[in-house]
């Protein structure tokens, strides 16, 4: 973005100049076209020095609860074929990753960049006493709280204690959703959501004018609330104008992909609106996007192959055109899911609910290899799942610590063993 | 919702933090309000405040000093005067070309009254109240009660005065909403909508995108009018149902039901005793019939209630009682009806949990062979035999004493008190006042409708501090929005909305229901809240003459941006447009 001096300026400095730009009842009345644009950007980094960074974490939560085992397919144990006599045909096309794994055959993309060093692979991600329900369990992942008793996301947590989002609402932003996950979700964070760039707008004509001259000093107790969330409204979409601007792809995003159930989400297209706002400069740090269809009852070979083809297709498109702008070693993406599936298949050729599941890390930035242990098919637990060896607050303070650099602790409420797949250095 | 955390907490957000918001943000909005204050040397107050900011935000500290309160707290009467109540100087006729009017802006300083806790920063900037007014007692009323009113409610409201409006909307008993259709042809479906796996799919909402039904909203307005003659195919517990229909339905209803404040209640309840269509089962009834008992039951008494809830079949899958035995107790319901539907977190001990789930286990859901049955039903076989030790009490326990000696608690009717009145009358309510309503709600057999009458008139319901003080949900917003507009065909653009909004009927974000206040606004949503109002109006052919609409829907007390964009207006259109999306509107 070009403004690394400016990048340095406090917020207090920011209010400073604020004032001195806007002082006079007429520059307090125009308000925020006072305040020169190189400021708001500057400060979007963070209200400490230290987490003022350019880093930007993107998070796809495959929901439904997506299989591990036919994702990253154990090819040596003789026990996978017992518990899946079907499911196990995805062993003999595999891609391998050791000796001992394979990822799914539709994952060419991934396979590139493992090859490269960029992915690594946490295996066995759970948390104790598993939560069979997805509702529950998207909810215990989303807080960061097996006990369920947080209500804001882990990472609206992290923005509200972190970054100045009142002021830049891109700072947390769910692209390709209509609604505010649940991850992103608190009350003390202003967060955007852009379904498609779009339908991020004023659709009355002269809505966007109107609005700016209604919100203007709103007395009552949620005044500068209202004020606060039109002024970011406007501002985001002329951000976005920018952002049209600075932007074309430079990475082939295909949603145009035949899956055996469609998914409603635009995977390909969130990514690239994730793309357009990291690479334009407007002030990304946090984003999320969602595919759905995981939840794979029946037919799951077919249906869990054209899915992850879907992902691996977008995240190579993603990263190809992060690269191509010299900015994927500031981007790391990573995979979450409510929940694996059962070891056992189904008479249908699907899987029930499970527990334990890999996720993937992916960047530059990211210390290419297996982290953690793989779970036993030989100890499933009572209900025949996978027993967790990582729990999922480990890899979440990784994200936190060695990518984003800020206090896991006030988010996750206490330190785990660490599972070193970012790089610190 | 007001049961966890930070939603727990008393009052909406601060004026500090509010303050803090805006200042983090950038000067304009909050200094220019703190300009507007008289008595108080802007600039010099202005650079103190600026330069306490920078020390709390460079420790990530949002608290202002108390010297502050003191600062902010001089009263100024001159403000409060009557006459700036009165906005009739705006033009009444369709407004070409306006004269600039000159309406101060509602700015003003109020002091406390008792019954309410003072705000922490005492002596706010806030709306001045007109609640002095009988009439904007009325117009307050209905937009707390009600969803805001059609010009006919408004007119009948005001010809009757406060105290008869709320004996009307208290004692008129509720007109049913028209039955919803059973489908043409009801098919067993392939995977029956009561069996967890049909019902659990995580998927994004069909309604997330869904276009609304053309066809739904014609037919419920004929049954919405008269009883249909010929009546409609009767649902039953393996019939599928379409939710987004469904969502319509109640959207429609609440728009036109003669018994408004019946629909209000309703609501109230779905998000306290919530369930969700997703893992109730997408196609499933339940949580239709859940509909029409919590209507039924609305201004019950708590007892009922809780013996209609614990065995609904929608609460029972939602909460997994239905899948709780004595041999192994699923705590899911159990926690959930202690934490968020009665007594509140840190009135009771995980032993408690344990000892309730236990006590209530035996209802299951009907079987394939019991498609008629709209409740669950009790198995003796899957119950807790022994005796367990529940809030002190040790012995054997069923559903009905679990409830009696949650009702004997003294949590309990505080709780229930404390979630009203934030919904109903103040984000801040004094512990006095929910102790004074509590008790009363208690020596009345916990009678829900005696504890609605006394909260409509207590006088903390029309004390100044509470003009304005809560924010109206997507729902309350939009059908507000169409009440003024007398329109009757918004249904689906109120559900569309309602999606991305964060209000879809049926489906709140956790077991805590829909937030409150503050968590309802953001950027995202007050663009889409502008995007609603764009979309309703042109919705339109014609729309209802504008120029008095901010009397008659805003009170006549407007902020001055509102009152230069009306001025700007140039048409009936942009002037509602003008209305409904101005701050004041999204109050209540």
């Amino acid at each position: 973005m070009g403004a690394t001096d400016l990048s340095r300026l406090s917020r207090r400095d920011f209010l400073r100049n604020g004032f001195v730009f806007g002082a006079g009842a007429a520059g307090l009345a125009a308000g925020y076209a006072a305040v020169p644009d190189v400021f708001a950007r500057a400060v979007y980094g963070g209200k400490l020095d230290g987490v003022m960074n350019d880093r930007v974490l993107v998070m796809i939560q495959l929901a439904g609860g997506a299989d591990g085992l036919q994702t990253v397919i154990p090819l040596q144990d003789p026990k996978l074929r017992a518990l899946r006599p079907q499911l196990s045909q995805a062993a003999n096309s595999a891609l391998p990753l050791d000796a001992s794994f394979g990822l799914n055959r539709s994952m060419r993309g991934v396979k590139a960049l493992w090859d490269q060093g960029k992915v690594a692979i946490v295996h066995g991600v759970g948390y104790p006493q598993p939560n069979y329900s997805h509702f529950d369990s998207i909810r215990i992942w989303e807080t960061g709280d097996p006990m369920r008793r947080q209500q804001d996301g882990w990472l609206g947590k992290t923005i509200a204690a972190n970054y100045d989002s009142a002021g830049h609402p891109l700072v947390g932003c769910a692209c390709g959703s209509s609604e505010i996950p649940g991850a992103l979700r608190d009350l003390d964070a202003t967060l955007s959501v852009i379904n498609g760039q779009n339908t991020f707008k004023f659709n009355g004509a002269d809505a966007d004018r109107a609005m700016g001259v209604i919100y203007n000093g709103t007395p009552g107790i949620y005044g500068a609330l209202f004020d606060t969330s039109v002024f970011s409204a406007r501002d985001t979409m002329a951000r976005l104008r920018l952002a049209r601007e600075k932007y074309t792809p430079r990475a082939a995003y295909n949603d145009n992909v035949n899956l055996v159930y469609s998914s409603r989400n635009q995977l390909a297209s969130a990514l690239q609106l994730a793309a357009q706002l990291i690479i334009s400069g407007v002030g990304a740090k946090i984003l999320h996007v969602t595919l759905g269809g995981f939840d794979t009852h029946d037919q799951q070979l077919a249906r869990l192959d054209s899915l992850m083809g879907y992902v691996d297709g977008a995240i190579s498109a993603f990263h190809a055109d992060l690269a191509a702008y010299g900015m994927s070693d500031r981007v790391l993406i990573a995979t979450w899911s409510e929940f694996g599936r059962r070891a056992a298949e189904t008479a249908n050729g699907g899987t029930d609910h499970g527990a334990a599941a890999p996720m993937f890390l992916i960047g530059d930035t990211v210390k290419g290899g297996f982290y953690g242990e793989a779970p036993s098919l030989g100890a499933l637990d009572r209900g025949g799942s996978l027993k967790y060896t990582v729990d999922f607050r480990q890899v979440y303070q990784e994200i936190l610590e060695s990518h984003l650099r800020v206090d896991s602790q006030e988010v996750l409420g206490k330190a785990f063993e660490r599972i070193p797949a970012v790089r610190t250095a | 919702m007001c049961a966890h955390g930070k939603t727990t907490a008393p009052g909406g957000p601060t004026r500090r933090k509010v303050l803090l918001t805006a200042l983090a943000t950038g000067v304009g909005v909050a200094s220019a309000r703190i300009l507007g204050l008289r008595n108080l040397d802007a600039s010099e107050s202005l650079s103190s405040l600026v330069d306490t900011m920078n020390m709390s935000m460079a420790t990530g500290v949002a608290e202002l000093p108390d010297e502050y309160d003191a600062m902010f707290g001089v009263p100024d009467d001159s403000y409060a005067a009557q006459d700036f109540l009165d906005a009739s100087n705006l033009p009444r006729t369709k407004p070409v070309a306006l004269p600039p009017v000159d309406v101060r802006p509602a700015v003003a300083l109020q002091l406390p009254v008792s019954g309410i806790a003072s705000p922490k920063l005492a002596g706010d900037v806030d709306w001045v109240s007109p609640l002095p007014k009988e009439s904007a007692k009325v117009t307050h009323l209905l937009r707390r009660a009600t969803f805001g009113a059609t010009e006919v409610e408004l007119d009948r409201a005001l010809s009757e005065g406060f105290a008869r409006t709320v004996e009307r909307l208290i004692e008129s008993p509720f007109v049913e909403p028209p039955v919803f259709p059973a489908p043409a042809a009801p098919r067993p479906s392939a995977s029956p909508s009561m069996t967890p796996r049909a019902s659990a799919s995580a998927r994004p909402s069909p309604s997330a995108s869904a276009k609304p039904s053309a066809s739904a909203a014609p037919s419920m307005a004929a049954g919405a009018a008269s009883p249909s003659p010929s009546a409609p195919a009767v649902l039953t517990n393996t019939t599928s149902i379409n939710i987004g229909n469904l969502q319509g339905w109640w959207l429609d209803w609440m728009t036109k039901s003669p018994t408004p404040f019946a629909e209000r209640m309703t609501l109230f309840w779905h998000g306290h005793f919530t369930s969700d269509y997703r893992k109730v089962g997408t196609n499933s009834p339940a949580i239709y019939w859940q509909n029409l008992t919590w209507r039924r039951m609305a201004l019950g008494d708590l007892r009922s209630m809780l013996l209609k809830v614990t065995p609904d079949l929608a609460m029972l899958r939602y909460l997994d009682l239905a899948a709780s035995t004595g041999r192994a107790p699923n705590e899911n319901y159990a926690r959930e009806l202690l934490e968020l539907f009665t007594m509140g977190v840190g009135s009771y001990t995980e032993d408690d949990v344990k000892a309730a789930a236990k006590a209530l286990a035996g209802w299951r859901l009907p079987m394939r062979t019991e498609p008629t049955a709209q409740t669950g039903i009790f198995d003796a076989r899957r119950a807790f035999t022994g005796a367990v030790t529940f809030l002190g009490k040790t012995g054997t326990f069923n559903t009905e004493s679990v409830v009696d000696t949650i009702l004997a608690n003294d949590a309990t009717a505080p709780f229930i008190v404390r979630h009203l009145v934030t919904s109903f009358v103040t984000p801040s309510p004094s512990d006095t006042y929910v102790a004074r309503l509590a008790d009363r709600f208690r020596r009345s057999r916990y009678d829900t409708k005696t504890l609605m009458r006394d909260i409509f008139t207590s006088p903390e319901f029309v004390a100044p501090e509470t003009f304005r003080s809560l924010i109206k949900s997507p729902t309350d917003f939009m059908i507000s929005a169409a009440k003024a507009l007398g329109a009757t065909n918004l249904s689906g653009t109120i559900r569309q909305y309602g999606s991305t909004l964060g209000q879809n009927m049926f489906d709140p974000p956790s077991v805590a229901g829909w937030g409150e206040g503050a968590s309802w606004i953001s950027s995202n949503t007050m663009l889409q809240r502008a995007n609603f109002v764009t979309a309703a109006i042109g919705a339109l052919r014609t729309t209802p003459s504008a120029a008095r609409a901010h009397e008659r829907h805003l009170d006549s007390v407007l902020a001055q941006g509102t009152v230069n964009e009306l001025n700007l207006a140039r048409d009936d259109k942009s002037r509602w447009f003008a209305v409904f999306a101005s701050p004041e509107f999204q109050l209540k």
